[in-house]
């Protein structure tokens, strides 16, 4: 306890060192959440099996360290998203552009998650995740299934991505720093 | 890129907005104070942006989980920080999440990810322990994820993994058996017998006992022990931990070696060192192990040296520091003694009773020194029983008196006149009620261990009729008649004698007034000269128109009618006047199946209760799952008694003080079976039952009048359960 209570604590609190940014990398199941997470992390590729539960990295991006979360996306850990949303600076939300089929649950289950009242003040990244594929649906298109524009009182922006060959994941992450910033004061 | 484009002048509006909204909070939350209460405090923490502030919250939430505040409502939070890099917080994470996933199951599941992960981790501590926390989350969702870890786990490098998966298996077996086949866990299981590694030998050994002790299916063989597996076994014996040995030595008492004569000695060598070990349970274990191997050898010559040695090791058990320990020696060498009584010959003086012994130790040491009588050692130990018979103990004085008897009735010859001059001496030196019947029981009993010698009669019945009048229990006192009407010409002033025991004929309890009626009809076909008629004539008629007793009324007919018949004297003498047989022993023994048993199951609760283990241990697996949530209700019905019923209370302490009185008179057996209650936490069968009936009467008492007989019968089974645990 005394820990919490040192004289570079203090201080450090007050100048928001060792602060960390939470940001919860959302989704459905299949996106490749956890892909992109390992991305930014390590810089590489690494093979995933599906997510039980979640994947948590710490790493540093512009002298900010980010608490990034990897949260599950199958059907049975959605309901338990809820449990991450306190204190969180910033949604990314991933969609596979190529799964045009489930591209209205993915719309109904990012309305729902924006409703609530934890999120209000969170940015929202969306990553048209998948772009390497053939018949991916563009960022414009993802946006429009997505309708984001109907989004009001929110800084958000849609990125078209490949995790895989790691395109647009540094855009779009620079942007969020730039709105986090911003936010924070 | 394509972002949202407000103009400048809206954005800049908006930016506005939102400064003004943030600060507008910010100081709302400054006015109204943060939110009281030490679990909002700890939630906050759990979830800081600061690393150590989240570790401190954590360190807190174990504290108050360890003093045993309820702290579940933190589930979520805790669970967040479950990924970490760092051991000690992994560690406290892991530690709530045991704890409290019973009251959270459904999110169980978002700790998967994570534990999955560990048991890949570079560091063998934390695949450890991360297989090991996943085997202790009993929630069914957890079963379906545990494949893919526990198959890694049970193959890994580090034998400290393997060690701790194996465990793992008999827990997963618990939750879902038909998996845990299907998956080939146990087959994996059964592998790791072969093991390099000593302790995941144990630990698999005692994994499949635990699942053979769970398993429903009678088809299907679990541990399944062959020659290959026990020369693994020896192998591993003298590089395990104190446990695991025992173990191992226990599963070696499994495999039968009968007609293997080779192997059975190689086993027995290879355990024969272990008996040096400092830890009695591995020495008992080892000596158990080593008896049952015995059994398959053929070379008489070969199992009297094998016998020999085991001699030092049963001694080093009784020499121990603590009394529990040499008590729990003692009851182990009781059985073996019955079934090898040469063991220990040489080894009286061991067994003497020490000034600071515990009564209880006393005792078994007494049961242990009569059984170690023979003609050599008899004045030794003779002389020594009579030094704990001026002892202050009563329990002790009566048992070193009967110990006497024992002596006497076991050996014969000089030994059996020093025996009774000894009583007599006791008698003569100590004198009082205690004494006086006892040392007269014990006479009666040599007595009728040598009916015909006339010397010995004739020593003890003086004895005897010298005390007469201090007799006041009904067993000497019935011994007493009974030695009247089998030695009548030994004693003087025979009729004055019976007279007086007519004349307070029904003052007597019954067992007394059927020995003096059965003694008077035998002096009467004895002396034949008619001289007592009348007393019998008296004690007929006194038996069958003033007694109350049924049996002792029908006794008196039957004598009546028999008398009366028709048949001649010498029929009546036939029928009247048979010898009984002559006892052996007044020491107990083991009927021969449970003594193969309690050899079986030496080293164990049952050789302390002398029981098999099956008397006392209930057959079945009953689930530890809804164990405990039973308890938890019993708990809180006992706590709402207490508390309605504290005015009852004192009531019931001023009642206790009157029960004192009484119960100190009721007499020392009571005292001793508490202490020995105290020392073994579980009574014994037969006493608990009568406990536990009280306690139930208690609860029944004040159950609804609704509750059907069969809730009553399922809360009296739980009951018995629960206060197993409980101990």
């Amino acid at each position: 306890m005394g820990q919490a209570f040192s004289f570079t604590n203090i201080f450090g609190k007050l100048w928001g060192v060792n602060k960390e940014i939470r940001i919860l990398i959302l989704g459905l199941d299949g996106a490749g959440k956890t892909t992109i997470l390992y991305r930014l992390q390590m810089g590489e590729v690494v093979t995933t099996k599906p997510t039980i539960g979640f994947n948590v990295e710490t790493l540093k991006y512009k002298n900010i360290t980010l608490n990034i979360w990897d949260l599950g996306g199958q059907t049975s850990i959605r309901p338990y998203w809820r449990c991450y949303y306190n204190n969180t600076s910033a949604v990314i939300f991933v969609v596979d552009s190529t799964d045009k089929d489930r591209i209205d649950v993915a719309c109904k289950e990012l309305h729902t998650m924006l409703k609530e009242e934890e999120l209000q003040d969170s940015a929202l990244l969306v990553f048209a995740n998948k772009q390497d594929q053939p018949g991916a649906m563009t960022a414009a298109k993802v946006s429009q299934a997505l309708s984001l524009t109907d989004l009001k009182d929110r800084s958000w922006s849609i990125v078209a991505s490949s995790a895989i060959k790691g395109e647009g994941l540094t855009e779009g992450l620079d942007w969020l720093m730039d709105v986090i910033k911003d936010e924070q004061l | 890129m394509n972002s949202s484009k407000p103009t400048t002048a809206s954005k800049f509006n908006k930016n506005f907005n939102k400064v003004n909204s943030i600060l507008e909070r910010k100081l709302r939350k400054f006015l109204t104070g943060p939110k009281k209460g030490e679990t909002f405090e700890l939630r906050n923490g759990l979830v800081s942006q600061y690393k150590h502030e989240r570790k401190d919250a954590i360190q807190r939430v174990i504290q108050a989980m360890t003093v045993g505040k309820d702290v579940s409502s933190l589930f979520p939070d805790v669970l967040k920080n479950i990924a970490t890099y760092d051991i000690e917080q992994k560690k406290l994470v892991y530690l709530y999440l045991m704890n409290y996933a019973k009251t959270h199951p459904e999110l169980c599941i978002l700790a998967v990810n994570t534990f999955v992960q560990d048991t890949e981790d570079p560091n063998p501590l934390i695949r450890a322990l991360a297989i090991r926390t996943m085997g202790c989350i009993r929630v069914d969702k957890m079963v379906d994820y545990m494949e893919v870890p526990l198959t890694r786990t049970l193959k890994d490098e580090s034998p400290y993994v393997r060690k701790t998966a194996a465990i793992c298996v008999a827990k997963l077996f618990d939750l879902n058996s038909e998996m845990c086949i299907e998956f080939g866990f146990l087959k994996s299981l059964k592998d790791l017998l072969n093991d390099s590694n000593p302790m995941v030998v144990a630990n698999s050994i005692n994994s499949l006992y635990e699942i053979r002790d769970i398993n429903q299916n009678p088809d299907l063989e679990i541990i399944e022990i062959n020659s290959e597996s026990v020369k693994n076994f020896l192998l591993c014996l003298n590089e395990c931990t104190e446990w695991g040995r025992i173990t191992i030595l226990t599963t070696l008492t499994e495999y039968n070696s009968k007609g293997r004569v080779e192997e059975a000695n190689h086993i027995i060598e290879r355990i024969i060192p272990q008996l040096q070990h400092v830890n009695p349970s591995v020495v008992l274990s080892s000596i158990k192990a080593i008896l049952f191997h015995l059994e398959s050898l053929t070379n008489k010559a070969q199992k009297d040296q094998i016998l020999k040695k085991l001699s030092a090791p049963l001694v080093s058990l009784v020499s121990s520091s603590i009394p529990e320990a040499q008590y729990v020696g003692l009851k182990n060498i009781r059985i073996i003694l019955e079934k090898y009584p040469n063991v220990l010959t040489k080894e009286l003086r061991v067994f003497f009773l020490k000034y600071s012994d515990p009564l209880y130790l006393k005792l078994e040491k007494l049961e242990v020194m009569i059984r170690l009588a023979n003609e050599t050692n008899a004045p030794l130990l003779l002389s020594e029983l009579k030094e704990y018979s001026m002892e202050f103990e009563p329990a002790l004085i009566i048992k070193a008196i009967k110990s006497i008897g024992s002596v006497a009735i076991k050996l014969s010859g000089q030994v059996v006149i020093k025996s009774v001059t000894l009583l007599n001496d006791i008698i003569e030196q100590r004198g009082g009620e205690l004494v006086i019947n006892q040392s007269v029981i014990e006479l009666i009993n040599i007595l009728r261990r040598y009916p015909d010698k006339n010397d010995i009669a004739s020593l003890i019945i003086p004895i005897i009729s010298n005390h007469i009048q201090e007799l006041d229990k009904n067993e000497s006192l019935s011994g007493y008649i009974f030695i009247l009407g089998e030695y009548p010409k030994f004693f003087s002033n025979l009729n004055e004698k019976l007279s007086a025991l007519i004349e307070e004929f029904l003052e007597y309890d019954s067992i007394i007034q059927l020995n003096i009626l059965t003694t008077i009809v035998k002096i009467n076909l004895e002396y034949s000269n008619q001289s007592y008629s009348a007393l019998l004539q008296k004690v007929l008629e006194l038996a069958t128109k003033e007694c109350e007793n049924a049996d002792v009324r029908d006794k008196a007919y039957i004598y009546w009618r028999l008398l009366s018949s028709n048949s001649t004297p010498e029929q009546q003498k036939k029928i009247l006047l048979t010898k009984l047989p002559p006892i052996d022993s007044t020491i107990s023994e083991f009927n021969p199946q449970i003594l193969e048993i309690l050899l079986k199951e030496l080293s164990t609760l049952s050789s302390v209760y002398h029981q098999p283990s099956d008397t006392f241990i209930e057959k079945g697996y009953t689930k530890i799952t809804t164990k405990t949530d039973k308890i938890e209700d019993i708990k809180d019905f006992a706590k709402s008694e207490i508390i309605n019923n504290s005015a009852r209370d004192e009531n019931l302490l001023d009642f206790d003080d009157d029960e004192i009185e009484n119960e100190e008179s009721s007499g020392n057996v009571n005292n001793l079976l508490d202490e020995l209650n105290d020392l073994f936490s579980t009574p014994p069968p037969q006493k608990q039952t009568t406990t536990n009936n009280d306690i139930i009467s208690l609860f029944n008492t004040t159950t609804p009048a609704t509750n059907n007989t069969q809730q009553q019968e399922n809360q009296r089974k739980d009951i018995n359960n629960d206060l197993l645990d409980l101990f």
